[in-house]
């Protein structure tokens, strides 16, 4: 890079120009996209150091999970197999990428704190470094989803377009959500033990163990902002539809969630590096 | 094509900078909430202290210069360079700062014990805003400089602080800037690597239009500074010759 730099830091100049100075530090982070990647991976190597599997463990895990529960529960609520079995694996896999870059997003700007205070690194590199890690685990976990789909013969009606279109919807929430558990996180650190808290209760009213069917139209469906999430992901890979009505709500949260994070951001963002 | 650059440059405006000082009270997401069912009246509570770091500071400084920061602990120093390195967002007034900045603040930014010290290498360098490109084309010479051989494939815990100071160092100094941030001149290694460290230091301050060097070893503050200024709780001095030095420190 051998382009010269400009740093401007100055006091509070209203709110427009707070809001500007947040979008430069958005632009900066695109900017520097490939730093973030580089955390994040770096993240996933490190923690991994060592180990023969490295993250197939959790997969490993994960699988045991989905094979336990999947021939009990199939037995207990008397559903065919090869219909439960890849309903839930894909449910833990994917509610797992969600509930990680939520959880791990508490640390985001925590774990940062020394590049944060001393560094002029974009704040928001680190709320993609949370976000691209959780990506990289997914990416070893996608070898259950991929099995279960091969193997129960999902595969010929696998809707993959769908899927991903459904993936952005995924990532564009939980990526708000993340970084405003990180914001809040820096400044109460009650805020870490709410979030898993929450978290932990969503998995059981989200249809991630249970089909959807089970329980009708049920508020704790339509007001459950993970349940779309999850389905807008899992309904197109099992041949299912994703309803429109998903589709708004996804649309809407990511709106509202991104606009009200950002403006937080923008207030606080000056203020972080002290609350660490 | 590549368009003229605005020369090297620091400007601080009438800097303020105030630290909060959020109290373990403050902290805990109860105290909040109480303080707002009670209707504020515990404003104790809701009031934060402040510190202020920084008293309305100026500072202009242009190519060529090598600024000396003078004063007690305490006084203001490391948090003028960190809030020139772009960390801290001023209260009142403004910083800029025209070219590329390295803050040879704290060498172990960055680093990873159980991480190999080629992969430390690869991971300053991207912090310090090198691309992976970049990192990998001086990696010969960064890694010759270290003089830890076959000991970079190796995890970093495994090395004796002396080692793991020479990797911080050779990783840290392997940036190109304009504006070199230095708290303490920093010697590290035994006598033979002192020696490299020093003249590698030096190339990097040639090289660097503007150098800022916080330190409390005068004669070092003689050696490598044009330019002095003192800080006295957060008050900073106007900027004078090196030469005034003694006349800055007795006032």
């Amino acid at each position: 890079m051998e382009t010269a730099t400009h740093m401007l830091r100055t006091g509070r100049r209203g709110t427009l120009f707070e809001f500007h100075m947040a979008l430069r530090d958005l632009r900066a982070s695109g900017d520097r996209l490939g730093l973030a990647w580089s955390l994040a991976s770096h993240d996933v190597v490190s923690r991994y150091r060592g180990s023969i599997l490295g993250p197939f463990w959790i997969t490993l895990s994960m699988g045991l999970m989905v094979l336990g529960i999947g021939v009990v529960y199939a037995k207990i609520f008397a559903i065919p197999i090869n219909e439960f079995l890849p309903l839930i694996a894909l449910g833990i896999v994917f509610f797992g990428t969600i509930s990680g870059m939520i959880n791990e997003g508490c640390e985001t700007f925590v774990h940062a704190a020394k590049m944060l205070s001393q560094t002029s690194l974009p704040m928001f590199t680190f709320v993609w470094r949370t976000v691209l890690r959780n990506l990289i685990n997914l990416m070893h976990h996608l070898v259950i989803v991929v099995a279960v789909l091969v193997i129960y013969g999902y595969w010929r009606t696998a809707d993959v377009p769908m899927f991903l279109i459904g993936a952005v919807f995924l990532v564009l929430n939980a990526s708000w959500i993340s970084m405003l558990a990180g914001i809040a996180s820096a400044r109460f650190r009650d805020i870490p033990q709410v979030v898993t808290s929450v978290m932990q209760f969503a998995m059981f009213v989200t249809p991630v163990f249970w089909p959807v069917n089970r329980l009708g139209k049920h508020v704790v469906l339509a007001a459950n902002p993970f349940y779309h999430m999850l389905e807008a992901v899992r309904a197109p890979l099992m041949g299912g539809h994703v309803a429109s009505s998903s589709y708004v709500v996804l649309t809407l949260m990511a709106l509202i969630g991104w606009g009200v994070t950002f403006s937080i951001f923008a207030v606080t963002r000056r203020r972080i590096v002290h609350y660490l | 094509m590549i368009k003229k650059a605005p020369p090297v440059s620091i400007s601080c405006r009438d800097l303020t900078l105030r630290f909060p000082v959020y109290g373990v009270d403050a902290k805990s997401l109860k105290k909040s909430l109480a303080a707002v069912t009670v209707g504020g009246r515990l404003g104790t509570h809701a009031h934060v202290t402040e510190v202020t770091a920084l008293n309305h500071v100026n500072l202009e400084l242009k190519p060529g210069d090598r600024l000396g920061l003078v004063g007690h602990n305490g006084s203001g120093k490391t948090t003028l360079l960190r809030a020139l390195s772009g960390a801290y967002e001023p209260d009142e007034g403004a910083i800029e700062v025209q070219g590329r900045i390295a803050a040879l603040l704290d060498l172990s930014l960055g680093i990873d014990p159980s991480a190999t010290g080629l992969d430390n290498i690869r991971l300053r360098g991207r912090i310090a805003g090198l691309s992976s490109r970049e990192i990998e084309a001086r990696m010969d010479e960064i890694a010759s400089f270290t003089g830890l051989g076959p000991f970079l494939a190796m995890p970093v815990k495994t090395y004796s602080a002396g080692m793991q100071a020479r990797l911080a160092f050779a990783a840290a100094t392997a940036v190109e800037a304009d504006v070199l941030l230095m708290d303490e001149w920093i010697a590290v290694g035994d006598s033979d690597f002192q020696k490299l460290a020093h003249k590698r230091l030096l190339k990097l301050v040639e090289r660097a239009g503007i150098l800022v060097l916080a330190s409390h070893d005068t004669d070092l503050l003689r050696l490598y500074c044009n330019k002095v200024m003192r800080l006295e709780g957060g008050v900073a001095s106007a900027v004078t010759d090196i030469r005034k030095l003694d006349e800055l420190m007795a006032a």
